[in-house]
């Protein structure tokens, strides 16, 4: 499938209206040359774009920095953000700095991803942490498609800005939905909807059966036929060893691939990055003999 | 009186043999973390166990069923949005005891075709839908439908509080009491979301659902 008509199809269901002004789009296709992953098509517009990319170690994995020069998402900017990773290819996407949103008067500021991951391909979705500020809306709608033998690793935090008060939560609404569909012979199969939202304008969020006393949310999901019990046992044992409070389970099984999903919550970013880098570290290096990220990007 | 409403005490009552006993659906957890100690305390969960999961997931569950979503679609919706394990097992092992019971009683060719979809592998047979297909048939209005489940489902839930905190009955019956306006509100809530909404979780609900799954000692299987 080509990524600019992929592009064009709304990841999802989704209630936001079609005219609101598109501030950026980003397309990138990933396909593997001569034993390298490169990117076989590029495309962006406006406020996205992507740095030369780079090889951080011999895999032959292709890492993309994603930048949006504007450094801020307002009221009713849309971004649009299409990857696909052909057969056998690797991509490392991340983001040159922390997504911030701003306040949002008059609509939410949204980005939809679709992503496309052929056979045996790879994906780690790592960006920065998004910062939501006082009187932000945000909607982030991400439509990925996998085959039974892609693998998918995706990090996210997501955290409360500064405002004057000093309190946290001003924000008004956060929703990230991601829906991940198994290729299957006729169609793709759902294999996980993971719909977080967050509204601290309804009440109080931060009590219990919501965030818990916590600020900071940090999310991993997982796909890969090598996902199992055993692995979600071993991850578990592995963040016992943090602060957060965190959880993690498995989806259904699809085709002959299983989802994972992390949870936790802290009041520190970095903690959040570290036990979420100490997850697709043991992955990374257990799947492919890879080091734990390091992107110096500070 | 309404050709349903006996049916429909039937379907909902805590008697019910669909297992509802033996899950917790997350707030073993709090107990266990000494969160959930009282009357107080566990009043606190049941509220937002119903402002947020009975809301977005069951609740929107029926009402897109009597809205006619089809069936099966919504139902790898709820295997797919339901994230902890023992959480969708909880849902599909309560869903196929309802799904059983309602052929025996209430049968309907509705109901047969759901328990077709389920033994032919093609959809995992969940609680709400399951229910919601049989309220339907019966000729059960939604609004009422989904009060008498996010009800009963309340009261199932609280008794098992009853037993594992432990509760006096008293205090049990207060803690119902209490829920009505929660439930009310649930009703209405339900009514004004959309499809972008469905399955739409708090984190710390998941990850109390999560962290049953490695408790050491515990009463309940969710």
């Amino acid at each position: 499938m080509s990524s600019l008509a992929n592009a064009l199809i709304s990841p999802g269901p989704s209630s936001a209206s079609a005219d609101r002004p598109e501030m950026g789009r980003l397309a990138l296709v990933i396909g593997i040359r001569a034993g390298r992953s490169v990117a076989v098509q590029q495309f962006h517009q406006g406020a996205l774009r992507v740095l030369r990319p780079h090889y951080l170690d011999g895999s032959g994995q292709v890492c993309y920095v994603m930048v949006n020069p504007g450094g801020a998402y307002l009221g009713a900017d849309l971004y649009v953000v299409d990857v696909e990773v052909e057969a056998g290819a690797s991509l490392l996407l991340t983001t040159q700095s922390a997504t911030k949103i701003y306040r949002t008067p008059g609509s939410y500021a949204e980005q939809r991803m679709t992503v496309t991951l052929g056979e045996g391909a790879e994906l780690e979705l790592a960006p920065d942490q998004l910062i939501a500020y006082r009187e932000a809306s945000y909607r982030q709608n991400t439509h990925i498609t996998v085959h039974p033998t892609s693998s998918l690793i995706m990090a996210e935090v997501i955290t409360p800005g500064w405002s004057p008060d000093g309190a946290s939560f001003k924000y008004r609404e956060l929703r990230l939905r991601n829906e991940i569909h198994v290729e299957g012979d006729d169609d793709a199969a759902l294999l996980a909807l993971d719909n977080l939202l967050i509204r601290p304008s309804l009440g109080d969020v931060t009590s219990m059966g919501f965030m818990e006393g916590y600020s900071h949310l940090g999310s991993l999901i997982v796909v890969d036929p090598r996902v199992d019990q055993a692995l979600a046992d071993e991850l578990h044992r592995l963040i016992a060893g943090y602060e957060a409070y965190s959880g993690l389970s498995l989806t259904r099984t699809l085709a002959g691939t299983t989802g994972l999903v992390l949870r936790s919550l802290s009041n520190s970013t970095e903690e959040l990055n570290r036990l979420l880098g100490a997850c697709t570290g043991l992955l990374r290096e257990r799947w492919s003999g890879r080091a734990p990220l390091n992107l110096r990007k500070y | 009186m309404s050709a349903y409403q006996l049916a429909l005490q039937q379907l909902t009552d805590s008697a019910l043999p669909t297992g509802a006993f033996a899950h917790s659906l997350g707030f073993e957890t709090y107990i266990d973390r000494g969160l959930v100690h009282d009357e107080a305390s566990f009043g606190t969960w049941l509220s937002a166990f119903i402002s947020q999961q009975l809301t977005y997931s069951d609740g929107l569950a029926i009402r897109f069923l009597y809205e006619g979503f089809d069936l099966a679609g919504l139902d790898a919706h709820l295997s797919a949005q339901l994230l902890p394990r023992q959480l969708r097992e909880a849902s599909t092992k309560m869903g196929g005891r309802l799904i059983e019971i309602g052929t025996e009683v209430f049968a309907s060719a509705e109901l047969e075709a759901y328990r077709t979809l389920v033994t032919t592998g093609r959809a995992a047979g969940h609680q709400p839908l399951a229910f919601a297909v049989v309220a339907r048939s019966l000729g059960v209005p939604f609004e009422e439908a989904l009060a008498a489940y996010l009800f009963a489902a309340v009261t199932s839930l609280t008794q098992n509080a009853v037993r594992a905190i432990p509760l006096g009955q008293n205090s049990g019956q207060r803690i119902l009491r209490k829920a009505h306006d929660d439930v009310a509100a649930a009703v209405e809530h339900v009514r004004h979301l959309s499809w972008d909404d469905f399955g739409a979780v708090s984190a710390g609900l998941e990850i109390s659902q999560m962290r049953h799954e490695w408790q050491r000692a515990r009463m309940f299987m969710s």
